[in-house]
C-alpha cells in the first residue's frame, strides 16, 4: 500500500507542476499568474478541491501521441470564496499553451454540470492558444459542448468569465454567453480573428491589444464588463462582484449589513443637481448619497457612459441600479445604452436583485447614424427587459423624464412597483421648449412679437406642464418626495416589496428584440 | 502617414491617413481610431473622406457627439489643457454638455464658430 500511496503522490506531483518551472517563469515574466496561483488567491485558503487531476487527452494523429500534458492544460474543481460554494476552471498557458481539446472541454463542462446540478456559481478563467488544431473536429466539438452548457446554465447560475491572457477564435463566446466578462488591462484579449488574419483578409494592421485589449472592450464594444490594471485586482473584483449575487435563481443575494442607517436623510442631496435643468450633474453623487455607505460597483462603466448601471444595497440587501448620466451625452438613451442597461436588467431579473431606477433623461438621441443603426429595435430592449423583470421595480424620478424616455426609464406603465418624484421632476409628453411650439404655434406665428410671445408661452408650459404633479394626479408616480429622504423611501418600498409574486404567462419563452 | 487614392462612385480622392498614438482610455467624446477611416486599398467601394477640412498634423480631433450648437468655448488656441478640462459647451438635448479634453495637449485650433450647430462626428477642436 505503502508503494502505492507512493505512485499516487509522484502522479498528483507531476500534475500540480503543469508546464514545468521553465514555462511558469515565462507566464509570471508576462505579469500573468499560473493556473493554479490564480484559483488560489481566489478562493478561501485552503478550500480548493480539484476533480479530475489525472485526465488525459487521447489524441494521436499528428504527434499527439508523443505530447505529455499534465492535467490536459485546465485545473477545475470547486472550493468556497467568502465560504460560498463555487465551482471554477482555470486553463492552464503553460501546459500547450491552454489549447483546447476534447479532454480539456470535457473537464470544463463538468465542472459546469456540477456548478448547475448544485446551484453554485461558475467562474472561468481563460487563458488559452484556441483550439488544439491536431484534435480537429473533437476541439470544435469541445467548443460547442461549452456554449451549449453556458446557453443552458444561463439564469441558473452566475457565470462568471476571467480573461487572464488570449482568448481568441471560437473560445470568445463562451465568455460572451456568461453574465460578466472580466479583463486584465495589456495582459488579455480577445477577438473572433486576429491581427494576423484581418491582416492578410483586409491589409488592416493592428495590434492584439488595440484588436482586443481590455480598454477596447470595456470602451468601444462592450464585450468587457469590467476591467482591472492587474491580477491581483481582477481577482478583488469578482469577489466584490460576487459578493452582490445569489447562489442561483432561486435564492436570494446575501444580506450584507454595512452598518448604515436605513433610515438615514441627506438633506444636501437636494443642492447635488443644479437649479437649472439645462446643467449636468454626476448621478453617481446622486447613487453614492443613497445606497448603503455610499457604495456601488459599476458594470459596463466606461462604455455607453450616458447610463449608468451598477450594483449597491438599501438596507444590506442588494439591488441593481439603473441611472441616466445627464454628465455623459445629457444622459440621453441611445442603441449603446439601451443595449446595456437592458442586458444589466436581465441578469438582475434572473436572479432575483430588484431595480432602482434613477431618471433624468430628455430622450433617445435623435440622428441618422442611432435610427440607420436600429435604435427603434435597441431601444426596444430597454422596454422589453423593464416590462418582463418581476423583481421589485422602484423609480425615482429626478428631473427631466420625457417622452418615450419617460415611459423607458421603468414607468408605472412598464409595471414599476413604486414610481417617487423629486419636486425637481418635469414629467411631460415632450420638453416646454418644442412643446410650446408646436402647441401655440399660431399664437406665436400671429403675435406682434414672436419671440417675447414664444418665451411667455414657454414659460406658461413648464409652469404647468413641466413638473411631476401631473403624473401624481394620475397616479402614475406614487408620492412626491423631499430628495432628503429618498434613501429611507426606498427602503420602506423594498421591504413592503419583499413579499412580491408575479409571474409571467406560461410560455416557451419571449422574443426579445435582440 | 499613408496615403491612398480612393475612388467614390467615379470621383478620387486622395486621401493621407495617420495613425495616432495614445488617448487610450479617453473619456467622452473618445477619438475615432484612426484605423477607422482607413479604408483598405482594395478595389471595394471606401467611403469618401470626412468633408470637414484639413485635419492638422499630429493632432487629436475632438469631436461633436451628437448634434447640437455650440454655446461658448472654454479654451482658447494656443492653450496648453490637462485630460478632463473642459474644452467647450455643446447645447444639445436640453443640456450644457461639457466637451472635455480627452488627453492632456494644447489647443491647435478651434475647428467651428461659437454659436454654430454641429451634427454628431464634426470636428470641434483639434489638440496637438
Amino acid at each position: 500500500m505503502d508503494e502505492k500511496i507512493r505512485e499516487l503522490g509522484e502522479r498528483r506531483r507531476k500534475v500540480l507542476e503543469g508546464g514545468g518551472p521553465k514555462r511558469i517563469a515565462a507566464q509570471h515574466d508576462k505579469g500573468k499568474m499560473t493556473a493554479r496561483e490564480r484559483i488560489e488567491s481566489l478562493l478561501d485558503a485552503g478550500s480548493f478541491i480539484e476533480i479530475d487531476a489525472f485526465v488525459e487527452h487521447r489524441a494521436v494523429d499528428l504527434g499527439m501521441d508523443e505530447v505529455e500534458a499534465p492535467g490536459e492544460g485546465v485545473v477545475i474543481g470547486h472550493g468556497t470564496i467568502d465560504g460560498r460554494t463555487i465551482f471554477i476552471f482555470a486553463q492552464d498557458f503553460t501546459v500547450i499553451g491552454g489549447s483546447l481539446g476534447e479532454m480539456h472541454a470535457l473537464k470544463i463542462c463538468k465542472a459546469m454540470d456540477m456548478a448547475v446540478k448544485v446551484g453554485a456559481p461558475v467562474i472561468g478563467i481563460n487563458d488559452s492558444g484556441g483550439a488544439r488544431i491536431q484534435e480537429g473536429v473533437d476541439a470544435l466539438s469541445g467548443y460547442g459542448d461549452i456554449f451549449f452548457r453556458n446557453t443552458r446554465a444561463s439564469g441558473v447560475v452566475p457565470q462568471i468569465s476571467v480573461i487572464m491572457g488570449p482568448c481568441a477564435g471560437g473560445a470568445v463566446y463562451s465568455p460572451a454567453l456568461t453574465d460578466f466578462t472580466v479583463m486584465v488591462d495589456k495582459t488579455s484579449n480577445m477577438f473572433i480573428t486576429g491581427p494576423q488574419v484581418i491582416k492578410a483578409v483586409t491589409g488592416e494592421d493592428v495590434s492584439a491589444e488595440a484588436l482586443g485589449g481590455a480598454t477596447v472592450h470595456s470602451t468601444t464594444s462592450g464585450c468587457a464588463s469590467l476591467m482591472f490594471a492587474d491580477e491581483a485586482s481582477t481577482i478583488a473584483g469578482v469577489k466584490k462582484l460576487l459578493s452582490y449575487l445569489p447562489q442561483n435563481n432561486i435564492e436570494d443575494p446575501r444580506i450584507v449589513d454595512s452598518g448604515d442607517d436605513p433610515m438615514r436623510s441627506d438633506p444636501a442631496l437636494k443642492d447635488v443637481i443644479p437649479d437649472a435643468p439645462n446643467k449636468p450633474y454626476d448621478c453617481r453623487d446622486v447613487i453614492r448619497s443613497i445606497f448603503d455607505s455610499g457604495d456601488f460597483f459599476e458594470i459596463q462603466g466606461l462604455y455607453a457612459q450616458n447610463i449608468v448601471t451598477c450594483f449597491a444595497r438599501l438596507g444590506g440587501r442588494s439591488v441593481g441600479v439603473i441611472a441616466n448620466q445627464p454628465k455623459i451625452l445629457a444622459g440621453v438613451l441611445d442603441i449603446n445604452a439601451s443595449d446595456k442597461a437592458a442586458r444589466f436588467i436581465r441578469f438582475c431579473d434572473a436572479f432575483n436583485i430588484p431595480l432602482v431606477t434613477l431618471a433624468d433623461t430628455a430622450g433617445y438621441l435623435p440622428g441618422v447614424g442611432q435610427e440607420h443603426g436600429g435604435v427603434i429595435r435597441h431601444g426596444a430592449k430597454l422596454l422589453y427587459a423593464y416590462s418582463e423583470a418581476t423583481v421589485p421595480k422602484m423609480t425615482v424620478i429626478i428631473r427631466k423624464d420625457y417622452g418615450g424616455a419617460y415611459i423607458a426609464m421603468c414607468s408605472r406603465h412598464l409595471g414599476a412597483d413604486q414610481v417617487f418624484a423629486w419636486p425637481s421632476a418635469e414629467i411631460a409628453v415632450m420638453g416646454p421648449d418644442g412643446a410650446a411650439n408646436i402647441i401655440f404655434k399660431r399664437e406665436i406665428e400671429e403675435s406682434s412679437d414672436p419671440a417675447s410671445t414664444r418665451k411667455d408661452k414657454i414659460a406658461e408650459y413648464k409652469r404647468n406642464f413641466a413638473n411631476p404633479y401631473k403624473a401624481a394626479l394620475r397616479g402614475y408616480v406614487d408620492d412626491v418626495i423631499d430628495p432628503a429622504v429618498t434613501r429611507p423611501r426606498l427602503i420602506r418600498a423594498l421591504t413592503m416589496l419583499l413579499g412580491k409574486r408575479e409571474s409571467l404567462p406560461p410560455r416557451k419563452h419571449g422574443n426579445m428584440p435582440v | 502617414m499613408k496615403r491612398y487614392k480612393i475612388t467614390v462612385n467615379g470621383q478620387f480622392y486622395d486621401v493621407a491617413v495617420e495613425e495616432l498614438s495614445g488617448g487610450a482610455s479617453a473619456p467622452v467624446p473618445a477619438p475615432r481610431p484612426a484605423a477607422a477611416a482607413a479604408p483598405a486599398p482594395s478595389a471595394a467601394p471606401a467611403p469618401a473622406p470626412s468633408a470637414a477640412g484639413p485635419s492638422v498634423a499630429g493632432a487629436t480631433t475632438v469631436k461633436a457627439p451628437m448634434p447640437g450648437t455650440v454655446m461658448a468655448f472654454k479654451v482658447t488656441q494656443g492653450q496648453a489643457v490637462k485630460q478632463g478640462d473642459v474644452l467647450l459647451i455643446l447645447e444639445a438635448m436640453k443640456m450644457e454638455n461639457e466637451i472635455v479634453a480627452p488627453a492632456a495637449g494644447t489647443v491647435a485650433s478651434l475647428r467651428v464658430a461659437q454659436g454654430a450647430a454641429v451634427n454628431t462626428g464634426d470636428a470641434l477642436v483639434d489638440l496637438a
